[in-house]
């Protein structure tokens, strides 16, 4: 029994040992990784940063910068945006941390257009929390991120990595440093064939202006005063 | 005699219900009149699982059904109310000519010598009737110039905001019904469509909705509607009608965008100034 225990002890401390190696690289990596990236919010304001007036979501969000994070609210009632960068990107690899309350139906987007066609990793809780669907195009092969359960933290901030890199492009997600999917497109989905755009975060709307024949809203995608947040977003560009 | 003397006077055109210029548009006359414009009353769920004025069910994506609370309908609806605008009238005081048809890129390369549309030939094919995309507000002001010029006349020029929303509107006082919508805006589809593919609305206009974002004379306020008098200056100018890659959502005469766009979905429409009658 002593030497079972012994060597179960001994098993443990070579378990910790190479975990202890394992986050120490895991580490040393991610601190390289961050220096190689870029902000691009500067924490106090939405410097560099702009609402879309085409989107359909919305062209009026309340989009404000609250301790640090970008907050996404609807406004007026109903009328969710688009916040885009300024600049537009080709091949990048983006980092973020982002805390969404639940039903509020958003995103990340990538590559979008100033009226918010883009390639979208989905933040919705409940819903398809970070899949890869299209906004406002379709999309050859979305992203299902199926292990997004094991590593997600509710209300609470969670990390995002996401690669896109080429014309054609490959897209992956990482999750509080856990691969989600990486998926290869065919063909370039965009319908004026373009390879750059804005990096853009989504709220949705949910009601329309006025009650309207034949129309339906859509309350449950964004709840009444809900708010997601950005922060720590940088960006490095690839060749 | 008196149609006689009208003729010869050379107003006749002028008051004519539809006119074409010397490089093929046309242009269809509106009459003066009324509209409330901003008015914004967003339907708010109740707890009755409907919206507030609406006879459908609400589309709700509360993941595996999860109702409102009760504290969200609370606040859905103080924030509803608290937002809501009751709108402000506007009087179109002067009759005025708007072109049937979004600019063609036909018609932009015979006024101007050249066609910068994203959408043209190719594989797209003849693209001559699709609206002319990709031109700037002040792009806009260089065609106007020239077509003055072409026309030796000051008349054309945009409409202002409230010239487009009365046209479009043709005579409607709430927001379209989704279901014309589909019948009269040219959403959908990868490209730009030829102009006139769709019903034209109670006027007689085509594209009003869909197809490119049409540039308008004012300056961008940066409010979800129009205010009673447009801004002064501003950096941005206004975007009416939504364009193929909208929606029913926005695809509505009430919504108040702004430039730039994406470009290759940004075209405009012409107004024909009527001379003193």
């Amino acid at each position: 029994m002593k030497r079972i225990l012994s060597t179960l002890g001994r098993s443990i401390l070579h378990i910790q040992l190479a975990l202890s190696i394992l986050t120490g690289c895991t580490t040393k990596q991610h601190n390289e990784d961050e220096q190689r990236r870029t902000p691009i919010f500067n924490g106090r304001n939405l410097d560099g940063w702009h609402i879309s007036r085409t989107s359909h979501q919305g062209t009026t969000g309340n989009f404000y910068v609250e301790d640090g994070a970008i907050v996404l609210k609807q406004h007026p009632y109903g009328q969710g945006g688009v916040l885009l960068t300024d600049r537009k990107y080709a091949n990048f690899e983006l980092y973020v941390e982002v805390k969404i309350d639940s039903f509020c139906n958003g995103g990340i987007f990538l590559r979008s257009t100033e009226s918010g066609q883009a390639y979208q990793v989905e933040l919705a809780v409940p819903g398809a929390n970070a899949d890869l669907f299209g906004e406002r195009m379709e999309i050859s092969i979305p992203g299902k991120a199926t292990a997004i359960g094991s590593v997600w933290k509710p209300d609470d901030w969670n990390s995002f990595r996401i690669r896109m890199e080429g014309a054609v492009p490959r897209i992956t997600l990482w999750v509080n440093d856990v691969q989600m999917w990486d998926v290869q497109q065919p063909k370039n989905d965009f319908i004026a064939g373009a390879t750059e755009g804005m990096i853009g975060f989504q709220s949705h709307w949910s009601a329309q202006y006025l009650p309207t024949p034949g129309g339906f809203n859509m309350p449950g995608a964004w709840r009444p005063d809900g708010a997601h947040r950005f922060r720590n977003i940088r960006i490095r560009e690839l060749d | 005699m008196l149609l006689l003397l009208l003729l010869l006077s050379g107003v006749t055109y002028a008051q004519a219900p539809t006119y074409t210029n010397s490089v093929g548009m046309e242009f269809i006359r509106i009459d003066t009149g009324r509209m409330i414009v901003g008015r914004f009353q967003p339907p708010y769920p109740v707890p009755d699982d409907t919206v507030r004025g609406m006879t459908r069910p609400m589309v709700m994506w509360m993941g595996d059904g999860r109702p409102y609370s009760a504290k969200e309908f609370a606040l859905a609806r103080s924030m509803a109310e608290r937002d809501a605008m009751p709108g402000f009238e506007v009087v179109i005081s002067k009759p005025f000519y708007i072109a049937r048809f979004e600019v063609t890129q036909e018609v932009w390369q015979r006024v101007m010598g050249t066609n910068p549309s994203v959408f043209q030939g190719g594989e797209i094919g003849d693209t001559s009737q699709h609206p002319v995309e990709n031109v700037t507000w002040e792009d806009v002001q260089e065609f106007l110039r020239l077509l003055n010029q072409v026309e030796n006349t000051t008349r054309y020029r945009l409409p202002t905001e409230f010239e487009w929303e009365y046209a479009a509107r043709a005579g409607a006082e709430g927001d379209i019904p989704w279901s014309e919508t589909q019948r009269v805006a040219q959403l959908g589809g990868k490209t730009t469509r030829p102009v006139g593919q769709k019903e034209p609305n109670a006027w007689g206009l085509y594209d009003m909705l869909g197809n490119v974002w049409e540039w308008v004379d004012d300056f961008y306020n940066e409010k979800i509607f129009a205010d009673p008098v447009p801004p002064a200056t501003g950096k941005l100018h206004v975007l009416k009608g939504a364009s193929f890659v909208g929606d029913v959502k926005n695809a509505t005469w009430f919504t108040h965008a702004g430039g730039p766009g994406n470009g290759w979905d940004v075209g405009f429409r012409v107004v024909m100034e009527i001379e003193e009658e």
